[in-house]
């Protein structure tokens, strides 16, 4: 069930209601556990099945590892636990981007291949609760974690509703310790919990969905070619839109898990105030990003073995990191755009590693940033690259006798809304929630909440999914 | 001032957050900690109160307004629940009359008058602004229908293929159970006591109606306004501001009128042919499958009136589009201007009839079909039924 729905808020009273009762912790567990299933089969209940295979086969995985005494069994203990779960991502995920991909290369060979058709319905959120369960399995490997001591809490870990279908991606070391003593919210717990799950609803129902998608839509899901204005609104509009979308998520699941008394990671920080692609990915998106450090990039050599290996790295990284976000070309082509940016950076931080910006020109890199991450949502959202083409040469001003599609109305949303949010992030972005909400006079908190809490009740969402389910 | 201490000054004079903490971004390569979750100091006790007083505020006067505005509350006209209406014909009533149409079939049809004479409710598929291909085309699938089927032909939208409410046959397929129970809550315990839950009202649409600025080159297309009330098996009737409310009434003319003129958005006329064409052989389609398994398949010209209906017979010409349908798909139709009885209704916007006249077409055009198509079966029930209700 997704969180902006009335099915997702007596769930939650349930939960709540059930985790603050006098039971033994263990019951409350399984209590969590059996909600968490709940939560999941609200989608498709099949697909519970993968979630129990991906939690036993990481399970004994990590048992193995533990027991075996040579390196070789080791690695084959590692080798399982990877296999299982990138074969189970690649056929759900994958399986008909390469089917197709491999239909179109006997095509240009001259060889007519026609494969039956691969109707797979994609699993939710299984990119995420796969790279969460790998962890575990790499943690253990890489000597870096202890496999957990039942279970019950290892399969708590994979499965905790808050965090299971669009992450923040947890490691292993950051929640399986959680369950081992008794956690209930305290009052304050609970009730900033709900404040904060306030918040990310606040984005995804009122900013994301209401105002900022739907004119994205009007210009990626047109078959009309958009001018300079209406290109560049519907891309900020669009950048506007995921923040608020997969932001508003992450909010809104580290707001749940603290009224039940658990304590998940940051997953952004004010991205749009980032000043080169290296502070950007320490922003956006910041439990893949370290995962994918953590996982790849770092075992690929990262920066240890001279500039060429770095830079390949780098990109392999990026592009694989654009994939996982989708099956398609366009999801490369963003990683790639992505790698291109951090290789660039990091040639000229070499090149100019004594230059100090003024503060002037420091927001106007901000600014350059932006821009450049903009370009990049262009083929994030556009769903094929002729698309993308055309709306980067509406961007470009070179689609001559384009004709107006934005109303005026979409245009101003996308202006206020837009222009806040990133001025929001600059005055953010050495700040924490927390420490700016402390500050805050009572009553300005109180009206703010409930502002928020009466937008989203007046905009009336329609309970639809977040983007970065899909991936 | 509460949590005044959130920046205290350090040693070098910058400011220093107290809730400052790292994230995995800043950990490379090493096991990450549980993380830190610190609460702000506030009253949150007392904030917490404040806000469901104001929230209760806030509702309270929005629902107000609407209320004032002449807005009850009403069943919302979702997915979720036309999928329940489908599913009857999966949970044992495949032998039902289903009405398939647009917003005329849908507010002019009304079921407790069809149930009064026919003994029996009807299933109501049709959405407003929306072509029935795809659910005729549904049932034409589906083994389990083998009632009677009363398509309503609504021009502009039939023989266009132009669809408000895409999805509909594709949802209920795929439903999920989240889906299901969050439909069930919103229709039992939210819709039915506020008026101001309606797509009409949300913030986002009221803001987009305003009179902003127009922006050169672009015309300005108000979306059609709130037109129906609905209840929950989907009987729905025009909404009585529009027949009370002369200044509504206008607007919803004034709607309709932008369709009338040509628009830059407008497919080419050879384009538009091809459409039509394309809808009819489709149309035709499903229709022989429905007849092959003895479904009985009647299509009705649903009434029009004033400059809706001079449109309709300017850009829709009746040899081109209506009389084409019924020799394609060789099936019987009513149009409303061959039979007395179906003419002369009060229309406030054109396009549909107030509650009062839909109740009165429904009663007749029911005893038109039970005489005329489909058999005596049909019209001895509805004499039983008629006789039975006095």
């Amino acid at each position: 069930m997704v969180f902006n729905s009335l099915t997702f808020i007596v769930f939650f009273a349930c939960v709540l209601g059930l985790h603050s009762l006098p039971l033994p912790w263990t019951t409350k567990k399984i209590n969590l556990l059996i909600a968490s299933y709940l939560f999941y089969a609200a989608w498709n209940p099949p697909f519970v099945i993968l979630l129990w295979v991906s939690t036993v086969v990481d399970w004994y995985a990590a048992q193995g590892l533990v027991k075996a005494r040579r390196q070789s069994a080791r690695h084959a203990w590692m080798l399982l636990s990877v296999i299982a779960n990138l074969g189970m991502l690649g056929y759900f995920k994958y399986g008909q981007f390469l089917l197709d991909n491999f239909t179109a290369l006997m095509g240009t060979l001259g060889v007519a291949y026609h494969p039956a058709h691969y109707d797979i319905v994609l699993p939710v959120g299984i990119s995420f609760y796969t790279f969460a369960t790998m962890s575990y399995t790499l943690d253990v490997y890489l000597r870096r974690a202890a496999p957990a001591q039942n279970l019950l809490d290892y399969a708590l870990f994979v499965t905790f509703f808050p965090h299971l279908v669009a992450g923040p991606i947890m490691r292993p070391t950051e929640l399986v310790p959680q369950f081992a003593q008794p956690r209930r919210a305290t009052g304050e717990q609970l009730r900033f919990g709900l404040a904060l799950m306030t918040l990310g609803l606040f984005n995804k129902i009122v900013l994301a969905d209401s105002f900022l998608s739907r004119v994205a839509e009007r210009v990626y899901d047109s078959d009309k070619v958009p001018g300079a204005l209406d290109a560049w609104a519907a891309t900020l509009a669009f950048s506007g839109q995921i923040f608020c979308d997969f932001a508003g998520y992450s909010t809104t699941a580290i707001g749940a898990a603290l009224c039940l008394g658990f304590a998940m990671p940051d997953n952004f920080r004010f991205p749009y105030a980032a000043v080169g692609f290296s502070d950007f990915w320490r922003r956006w998106h910041i439990t893949l990003s370290s995962w994918l450090r953590d996982y790849l990039y770092i075992p690929l050599g990262g920066n240890r073995h001279g500039a060429r290996r770095t830079y390949i790295a780098l990109m392999g990284t990026m592009l694989l990191g654009g994939l996982w976000h989708g099956a398609n070309w366009t999801f490369v082509a963003w990683g790639g755009l992505h790698g291109l940016y951090l290789a660039v950076e990091r040639v000229l931080r070499a090149r100019f590693s004594n230059y100090r910006p003024s503060p002037a020109v420091f927001v106007l890199l901000g600014l350059l940033t932006y821009t450049l991450v903009n370009v990049t949502w262009v083929f994030f959202r556009a769903k094929t690259f002729s698309k993308a083409w055309i709306v980067l040469r509406g961007m470009a001003g070179q689609n001559s006798g384009a004709r107006p599609i934005l109303a005026t109305f979409s245009l101003l949303s996308v202006v206020a809304i837009v222009g806040a949010l990133v001025l929001t992030h600059w005055l953010m972005r050495a700040r924490t929630l927390e420490s700016v909400v402390a500050r805050a006079p009572a009553a300005a908190v109180c009206a703010v909440w409930a502002l928020m809490a009466f937008a989203i009740i007046i905009c009336q969402g329609t309970g639809s999914a977040f983007i970065y389910f899909q991936f | 001032m509460p949590g005044g201490d959130a920046q205290r000054a350090t040693g070098d004079g910058q400011p220093h957050d107290r809730y400052a903490r790292q994230t995995a971004a800043d950990r490379p390569g090493v096991a990450q900690p549980v993380p830190v979750r610190p609460v702000p100091q506030q009253p949150w006790g007392r904030i917490a109160l404040g806000v469901v007083v104001l929230l209760v505020l806030l509702v309270g006067g929005w629902e107000w307004y609407w209320r004032d505005y002449g807005v009850k509350p009403s069943i919302s006209n979702t997915f979720g629940l036309w999928a329940i209406q489908r599913r009857r014909i999966d949970a044992g009533e495949g032998d039902a009359t289903v009405l398939i149409g647009a917003s005329r079939m849908y507010f002019d049809l009304q079921l407790p008058v069809w149930e009064r004479l026919d003994g029996r409710r009807p299933i109501q598929l049709s959405f407003e602004g929306t072509s029935p291909l795809k659910a005729v085309e549904d049932l034409a699938d589906d083994p389990r229908f083998t009632g009677r089927l009363l398509i309503a032909v609504e021009p502009d939208l039939f023989f266009s293929g132009y669809e408000y409410h895409a999805g509909a046959v594709r949802y209920a397929r795929k439903e999920s159970p989240s889906q299901r129970v969050g439909q069930w809550l919103s229709m039992y315990l939210i819709e039915p006591y506020f008026a101001f839950d309606d797509g009409d009202f949300a913030l986002q649409t009221v803001l987009a109606r305003q009179p902003w600025p127009e922006r050169p080159g672009k015309v300005w297309f108000m979306n059609v306004r709130k037109l129906a009330e609905y209840e929950p098996d989907r009987n729905t009737h025009l909404w009585s501001k529009v027949e009370t409310d002369a200044g509504y009434r206008e607007m919803a003319r004034s709607i309709w009128r932008q369709d009338f003129q040509p628009s830059d958005d407008d497919p080419p006329p050879e384009e538009a042919r091809k459409t039509e064409k394309e809808q009819i052989e489709r149309m035709a389609g499903a229709v022989a499958k429905l007849r092959a398994r003895a479904v009985k398949v009647l299509f009705v010209r649903m009434p029009s009136s004033g400059e809706y209906l001079a449109f309709e017979n300017r850009d829709f010409p009746r040899a081109r589009t209506w009389d084409a349908l019924l020799a394609a798909t060789a099936a019987p139709g009513i149009h409303f201007e061959d039979y007395p009885e179906l003419q002369g209704y009060y229309l406030p916007e054109w396009s549909h009839m107030t509650r009062a006249e839909a109740e009165r077409f429904t009663a007749a055009l029911y005893r038109l079909i039970a005489r005329d198509f489909w058999g005596s079966s049909a019209a001895a029930s509805a004499v039983a039924a008629e006789r039975g209700s006095r």
